[in-house]
């Protein structure tokens, strides 16, 4: 028998088996060609209304009936969802800009706030001629979403999106911990004082295996919200002119229409700001004491088992942790939500996404026709029904979105804005990623040294924010 | 002595004996001119793809560095800027400082405990406990970078890693690894090392296994015992081996990426950033695609003179048999 198989075996030449071989490796390359030409991506090739969103294939996945429901009202229309899988926004970004180079974009992004001016300014159709040309059709959107949100999307005169969801950072606070500290729900107005004597009381109650306060080192919920309740931030604030067709056509009457621009700019670095300084000051006494860690780098998503098995007391998030703390088996009174504490103002963070037209979709009217659906009711419900996010329309932000999960005062989240008008969006200007990588760069170092080691961090964070903002201007 | 023909003169007799079936028709005109087709046809995807998938890029990354160009305008030629600019650009100084130091660091320990660990397993150790220990150092290789780097953010936590929770064990106070500039270097090397010496490892023991146990005999005869033996014998006999160990060591090292990226993002501060990151940073997060081919040539070159100089002295350090 063995003769016979070596027989055989000896009468396969070794050229016969090197062109089978190659035969093998021709075939294989036929057959993946359209992974290997990126023809199978989704809306390649046809005329696909192609939508890129960050997420995995279960996120395209759950946008599907949304999809349904656009494509009975717009049957000519075929829409084709690609979801990007990225470690944070920036990473999204990069993707998307490849794609581009590539000579492949998709003809619509979701974008949030941090990448919403890279967008603008350099890849993003405006949505005014639409909204100007669909204004009774919009009223009712507008009626229902804060003009923060919009305002977030405004670059230079122009809208750019349309906000679908957002979140601002409120503070989160266990109540086991609160509890055990002698602690109760702190009021709508405490400050920062009172924020860190709740961490020592709760430090003195539990002073080992938990932390008072956890948070991490990144533009949302990071530093950033301090600076803003200590009336500053690490960048010039300003507004560029423009934006009044928007502003008088939908919130002619809501009260801060005075306080309305054609958008935020960020031009000048801020990090030698006194009141830099001290906040930066603040939050080293809290590393110092032992009441906050040192900042780590990295999302909030890893944090909520720690959050949800009670070894953190406080730390800042937005509506999007709901849905995860009770995934993680927290019941809707094992946790709560407060404003982020006052300090000289009350002013908030926070960030929004929504969907960018490009300036080289195919058909940019088909583009606007799926924003306009997807800022309806009836697909927002679709696309959020669990509270993974805060949806842009406040009348989404009710009992029933909560119910069973808490937390008990999800009235915080949208009262952000609604309390506090001058809420304001993440500082994100076009040079965003370089700016963030100079913030987090030194903020570690300001917050886990002595004095000096603070000033030499925010004099690298000037010189470093001087050398991102004068890049690509 | 060995009775076997060599393979040559074994071609040579089929070629020449007509009818047998492994002769070859190499020795007419037409029979060389179609092998030289053949073997041009198998070399084809090999050449093809080390053009378009290595020389390409290599060629257009050095042109890039004289423009200036962030993927969506059109590029722009500026000559020598990008050059002088990352030059002067202190993150980018501090980054290839940091490689430098990291280089030395992380590889002399990965080379040490390749060596040390290699002997050791070489010697006086049953096969099967020898193929355990040979798979388990070699086993971190092949597990993705990132996914590791990963896991040891949780383990190097300062308040619920598992490692702090050890040190609590005898008493001592919390390390802030990741958050400290010297304890994230040092979680960056030591992850980079655990990682890594697997490869040197396996190299060792194939240069151990290759030396004469004669050599080791006439120096036991000579009078040489363990210690001396080593320093004597095994590690001149070994220099061929930690040649090529430490040549693939420094320039794996040289282009640390992964494991500072994910543990630390290059901080706190530009404690941890090395000469990629910024090549990375410089090309994916701020469009800076004509900088980032800078740096990557500057990089390419230090990469080029080390090596050459490691072999340059190796004429004196390396002893072949």
């Amino acid at each position: 028998m063995t003769g016979a198989t070596n027989g055989r075996l000896r009468e396969i030449s070794r050229r016969t088996a090197l062109g089978a071989l190659g035969a093998g490796i021709l075939g294989a390359t036929v057959a993946s060609w359209p992974r290997l030409s990126g023809s199978d991506i989704p809306g390649r090739g046809d005329n696909s209304l192609s939508i890129a969103i960050m997420g995995t294939a279960a996120d395209a996945a759950a946008r599907q009936r949304a999809i349904d429901a656009f494509t009975r009202l717009h049957p000519d229309i075929r829409v084709k969802v690609q979801a990007i899988q990225a470690v944070d926004w920036k990473d999204f970004f990069t993707k998307i800009l490849t794609m581009v180079a590539a000579g492949t974009p998709p003809d619509v992004v979701y974008v949030a706030t941090e990448g919403a001016q890279l967008f603008a300014d350099k890849l993003a159709h405006p949505l005014d001629e639409y909204l100007r040309r669909d204004a009774a059709d919009m009223a009712e959107f507008f009626d229902d979403v804060h003009p923060s949100l919009v305002e977030a999307f405004m670059y230079k005169g122009s809208l750019f999106q349309l906000p679908m969801d957002w979140n601002a950072a409120n503070m989160y606070y266990n109540t086991t911990a609160f509890s055990q500290a002698g602690l109760e729900r702190p009021a709508d107005d405490w400050t920062h004082l009172d924020f860190r004597s709740n961490l020592a009381a709760m430090r003195k109650a539990r002073p080992s295996d938990f932390t008072p306060y956890y948070w991490t080192n990144r533009l949302f919920g990071g530093v950033v919200p301090w600076l803003y309740a200590n009336d500053t931030s690490f960048l010039k604030e300003t507004r560029s002119t423009g934006g009044d067709w928007l502003w008088d056509s939908f919130y002619a009457k809501d009260p801060s229409r005075s306080l309305r621009s054609g958008g935020y700019q960020w031009l000048e670095p801020n990090a030698d700001d006194p009141r830099v300084f001290e906040t930066f000051d603040y939050l080293r006494g809290l590393v110092k004491d032992g009441l906050g860690v040192r900042p780590e780098e990295g999302g909030g998503s890893s944090l909520v088992g720690l959050f949800a098995s009670n070894r953190i007391g406080t730390t800042p998030a937005g509506g999007y942790w709901v849905q995860g703390l009770h995934e993680a088996g927290m019941k809707e009174n094992d946790y709560d939500v407060a404003f982020f504490p006052k300090w000289r103002s009350q002013r908030h963070q926070f960030g929004t996404a929504g969907y960018a037209i490009m300036k080289t979709a195919k058909d940019k009217d088909a583009a606007w026709e799926w924003i306009k659906f997807s800022a309806s009711r009836e697909a927002m419900e679709l696309i959020f029904p669990n509270p993974i996010t805060t949806p842009a329309r406040r009348s989404m932000v009710n009992e029933a979105l909560y119910a069973g999960k808490g937390p008990a005062h999800w009235k915080v989240f949208y009262d952000t804005l609604d309390k506090y008008p001058t809420t304001g969006p993440i500082p994100a200007p076009p040079q965003q990623a370089a700016v963030e990588t100079a913030l987090m760069k030194n903020v570690s170092l300001a917050v886990s040294g002595d004095e000096r080691q603070l000033k030499q961090a925010l004099e690298s964070m000037q010189r470093d924010l001087e050398l991102a903002l004068r890049r690509q201007s | 002595m060995s009775t076997t023909t060599p393979r040559r003169e074994r071609a040579n007799q089929r070629a020449n004996t007509p009818g047998t079936p492994g002769a070859q028709p190499g020795h007419t005109a037409s029979g060389r001119h179609s092998q030289r087709w053949l073997a041009w046809i198998f070399l084809a995807p090999t050449i093809l793809g080390m053009g378009l998938f290595t020389l390409v890029p290599i060629v257009a990354s050095v042109v890039l560095a004289f423009f200036r160009w962030d993927i969506i305008s059109a590029p722009t030629f500026v000559g020598f800027d990008n050059f002088a600019e990352v030059v002067q650009d202190p993150t980018v100084r501090v980054s290839f400082l940091n490689t430098i130091v990291f280089v030395i660091v992380a590889v002399s320990l990965q080379l040490g405990l390749a060596l040390a660990l290699a002997v050791m397993v070489q010697e006086k150790m049953p096969a099967w406990l020898r193929a355990f220990f040979r798979s388990a150092f070699f086993f971190p290789l092949i597990l993705s970078a990132a996914s590791v780097s990963i896991f040891m953010r949780y383990l190097f936590n300062e308040q619920f890693g598992v490692v702090n929770w050890f040190l609590s064990l005898a008493g001592i106070p919390a390390v802030p690894w990741l958050t400290t500039p010297g304890g994230s270097a040092a979680v960056v090397i030591l992850v980079y090392v655990w990682q890594n010496f697997g490869f040197s490892f396996l190299l060792f023991i194939g240069g151990l296994a290759s030396i004469p146990a004669e050599t080791y005999e006439a120096a036991s005869l000579d009078g040489a015992t363990g210690w001396r033996k080593h320093v004597y014998v095994t590690l001149p006999l070994l220099s061929p081996t930690t040649l090529l160990a430490s040549v693939m060591a420094i320039i794996s090292a040289l282009q640390v990426f992964d494991q500072p990226y994910v543990l630390t993002r290059g901080g706190p501060g530009d404690s941890t950033r090395t000469a990629v990151m910024v090549i990375f940073e410089s090309a994916f997060q701020r469009l800076e695609f004509g900088q980032a081919s800078a740096i990557g040539v500057i990089l390419t070159l230090i990469i080029m003179a080390i090596t050459a100089a490691q072999f340059r002295l190796s004429k004196r350090f390396v002893f072949y048999q």
